[in-house]
């Protein structure tokens, strides 16, 4: 353990040079070669001891002092944390290729593009053209797209991948605090509840659909959405409502906080003389009464189970406003008209 | 050294380029992807002459061609260039040929600091802001992000049965076609079964296929490539020759040339076409050769049986032989011998048979030379000394006739 751990901490610092000092210029193939091989070895400690809370703690220990005597010295340094380990070959690229030290003949190493038969005979074939590849996937992408949905394709992945990483950081033992901070950035990072944060956790939720290993992730994820109101709701509005369909008829649990949603939009509507019609007011985008009794309607096709109770507390609100039989009154009552209850 | 009016005429397509250029970086429509596509070709061999022209003399070059570093910037965003292996290298190339490993003035450096920075951006930058954010709290580097992607992008291709997305689909895989990535995407449109009437497979594809093949750029699976040689039969034709040659070149031992050549599929196909292809006589000749020596008489038999199946073959080797200078005639002249008296190599006949026939096609060059049109007793006289030793076998009197004839028409055509 003692070794792996100077090891690790001595990546760091070879990091460290690599992205700030002018000691690269004297670097060659073979340098670069093994600076990227440290870098793998530290991913792979990262996968060895992630769920290892002990090791991991020791670790992060280290990493501190590390990144605190480091900070000392280099202005500007940005740290490296346990959780940026599984980037590390990354992190050491983007290092590498922002220091105007780096000789151009190790850059014309990283941006090969020889031919995959001839790499594999390369004594460094990690290291070569392991730019070209980067940019050649993207690329290909890009060409791709027209006939693809490529932020649908993705959303996919990145939904696959948030599903791995919550399962890997619920596995850790019952604190599920990290958990939740990874939600959180999660959401942060896809700038809110947009569209994209809507379509990978669609993906995330349907991916994992027929896997039983994935369940924990699954049911902490559709809990930690209900207590979010304001994602679910963004989650409602702006996905089809097929897709809503299936999760409700797949989750108990996102079902019930569906129908919730769905009320709640009820509740925020007005009656509006001039049109005749009850229309939302607060939320952003509207939608129509007309549209959520087709909303409501579908969730009892598909959830019969739910139709006997959501008519009681519909009732029983139509009550509260007064048991008018009259339209434009009570929105419960035209709910429920509408709804044929 | 290339001379200055070739850097005028770079000067001038440039402009050209440079527009295109322009236009490509500005539209995304299925119009502008289709040009991209289009040019790719010729776009590759622009680079590579400006690519001459920057490692002769790059300031030179810089002071003449001064949008070169916006057109070759434009050109690094550009997905449908970057894609390919074979255009992203010419563009990288030049890249690196306006780097000044010592830089001695200011625009020098200035160029040097862009270039660097132009291919941090390509490979470290992501358009997609959501996506940087989700690798980082997820811990997953990028490349195995935009793999993972691609894959997934790939996999989401299904086939339908109309033509029209085959063909679009062909289209729109132009410039991956040396993107090694997209292999299988390629390899199954290839081996789509053909169901229409017309190809469904757009007629650029294929061109552009036969192109990466023929210069090795290729990296299909071995179906995807026989599928390939059916759609397309220059490349067929690429891949029999490629054989030839290394039939010919290589300093292995005649042993070794049998069994790679007897073993490999391509010899039932080389054999099967030739009637097709437009061959070199002389590189058949030698592969034919190549068989003879060995094995014996049964594989003998085999070999001149399919050289029989294929006579136009040894009709065309009359007249080229006709045409040809005296030191190409080797491979000929052992060809037509052993189609009119076959023989095991190696043997004492086969090596008298060949003698006489050197023999009697130099006498007639010579005969031919002296006047296009010798009198009938010249022409009487060379087949009776032919003839006139029946102990020996000679090369039949049908070759010496053939010989002739064709000589005559070839004279009077002249």
């Amino acid at each position: 353990m003692e070794a792996v751990l100077k090891n690790l901490s001595s990546t760091v610092e070879l990091l460290a040079v690599a992205a700030n000092s002018g000691a690269v210029e004297q670097w060659d193939k073979h340098t670069m070669s093994r600076a990227f091989d440290w870098a793998r070895y530290c991913e792979h400690v990262h996968s060895r001891f992630h769920n290892n809370p002990a090791i991991r703690r020791v670790m992060e220990q280290q990493l501190e002092l590390t990144n605190r005597s480091l900070q000392d010295v280099i202005p500007g340094y940005t740290e490296v944390s346990f959780s940026d380990l599984p980037r590390l070959q990354h992190l050491l690229l983007i290092g590498l290729l922002n220091n105007p030290e780096l000789p151009i003949s190790l850059i014309k190493m990283l941006f090969d593009t020889r031919s995959p038969l001839d790499n594999m005979q390369s004594e460094y074939q990690d290291v070569t053209g392991l730019c070209s590849h980067i940019i050649r996937c993207k690329a290909a992408c890009k060409v791709l797209s027209p006939l693809i949905d490529l932020s649908a394709a993705g959303a996919e992945v990145q939904g696959r991948m948030l599903m791995e990483r919550l399962g890997a950081l619920l596995s850790r033992g019952s604190d599920t605090r990290p958990a939740e901070h990874f939600l959180g950035c999660v959401l942060q990072g896809c700038q809110g509840a947009g569209r994209q944060f809507c379509l990978v956790i669609t993906a995330a939720l349907l991916t994992t659909k027929n896997s039983a290993a994935q369940t924990a992730p699954r049911e902490f994820l559709l809990d930690w959405l209900q207590n979010k109101h304001s994602v679910l709701q963004s989650l409602c509005s702006a996905l089809p409502a097929t897709l809503l369909i299936d999760l409700a008829k797949d989750h108990n649990k996102f079902r019930d906080a569906y129908c919730d949603v769905l009320k709640k939009w009820a509740s925020d509507m007005e009656y509006c003389v001039s049109e005749g019609e009850w229309v939302q007011t607060s939320t952003n985008p509207t939608v129509s009464f007309q549209k959520l009794t087709e909303k409501f309607m579908a969730l009892f096709e598909a959830c019969p189970s739910l139709r006997a109770n959501t008519e009681k507390e519909l009732k029983a609100l139509k009550i509260s406003d007064g048991d008018f039989d009259v339209k434009g009154l009570s929105v419960w009552g035209d709910l429920l008209s509408a709804l044929n209850m | 050294l290339l001379a200055p009016d070739e850097l005028l005429c770079c000067f001038y397509s440039m402009q050209f380029w440079l527009d295109k250029a322009v236009a490509w970086g500005q539209a995304d429509s299925p119009d502008t992807q289709k040009d991209t596509c289009l040019h790719l070709n010729r776009l590759r061999d622009f680079l590579q002459q400006l690519l001459a022209h920057i490692n002769n003399m790059v300031t030179e070059t810089m002071k003449k061609l001064p949008l070169l570093g916006q057109f070759l910037g434009r050109l690094c965003w550009n997905p449908y260039v970057t894609a390919g292996d074979t255009f992203r290298r010419p563009l990288l190339q030049c890249l690196w040929g306006l780097y000044s490993e010592h830089p001695s003035n200011a625009v020098e450096r200035k160029a040097n600091q862009w270039i660097r920075k132009v291919l941090c951006q390509l490979a470290t930058e992501e358009d997609d802001g959501v996506a940087q954010a989700l690798m980082k709290h997820m811990g997953v580097p990028a490349k195995e992000y935009h793999v993972n992607v691609l894959k997934k992008v790939l996999s989401k291709y299904s086939y339908w049965c109309s033509c029209d997305s085959i063909l679009a689909t062909s289209d729109a895989c132009v410039p991956l076609i040396t993107c090694p990535e997209a292999s299988p995407l390629i390899g199954a449109l290839l081996q789509q079964p053909v169901t229409c009437v017309k190809e469904a497979l757009s007629e650029h594809f294929l061109d552009a296929l036969s192109s990466a093949y023929s210069s090795w750029n290729l990296s299909l699976e071995e179906q995807a490539v026989v599928s390939l040689w059916y759609h397309s039969l220059p490349s067929l034709e690429e891949a029999v020759l490629s054989l030839l040659e290394s039939v010919t070149n290589t300093v292995s031992t005649p042993q070794m040339l049998h069994q790679q050549v007897a073993q490999s599929l391509l010899v039932g196909i080389l054999f099967f076409f030739m009637r097709n292809l437009s061959i070199r006589i002389k590189s058949v000749c030698c592969v034919v050769l190549s068989f003879c020596p060995l094995g014996g008489t049964t594989k003998c038999f085999e070999t001149w049986f399919l050289l029989v199946q294929c006579a136009h073959w040894v009709q065309a080797a009359v007249q080229l032989l006709v045409t040809s200078e005296p030191e190409d005639c080797g491979p000929l002249l052992w060809l037509l011998t052993f189609y009119h008296h076959p023989t095991t190599g190696g043997t004492t006949e086969c090596f008298g048979v060949q003698v006489r026939a050197r023999e009697a096609w130099e006498h007639l060059r010579s005969v031919f030379l002296v006047s296009a049109r010798p009198p009938i007793d010249r022409l009487q006289s060379l087949v009776t000394p032919l003839s006139s030793q029946p102990q020996q076998p000679s090369p039949a009197p049908l070759l010496t006739l053939s010989l002739l004839v064709n000589l005559l028409f070839s004279a009077s055509g002249r």
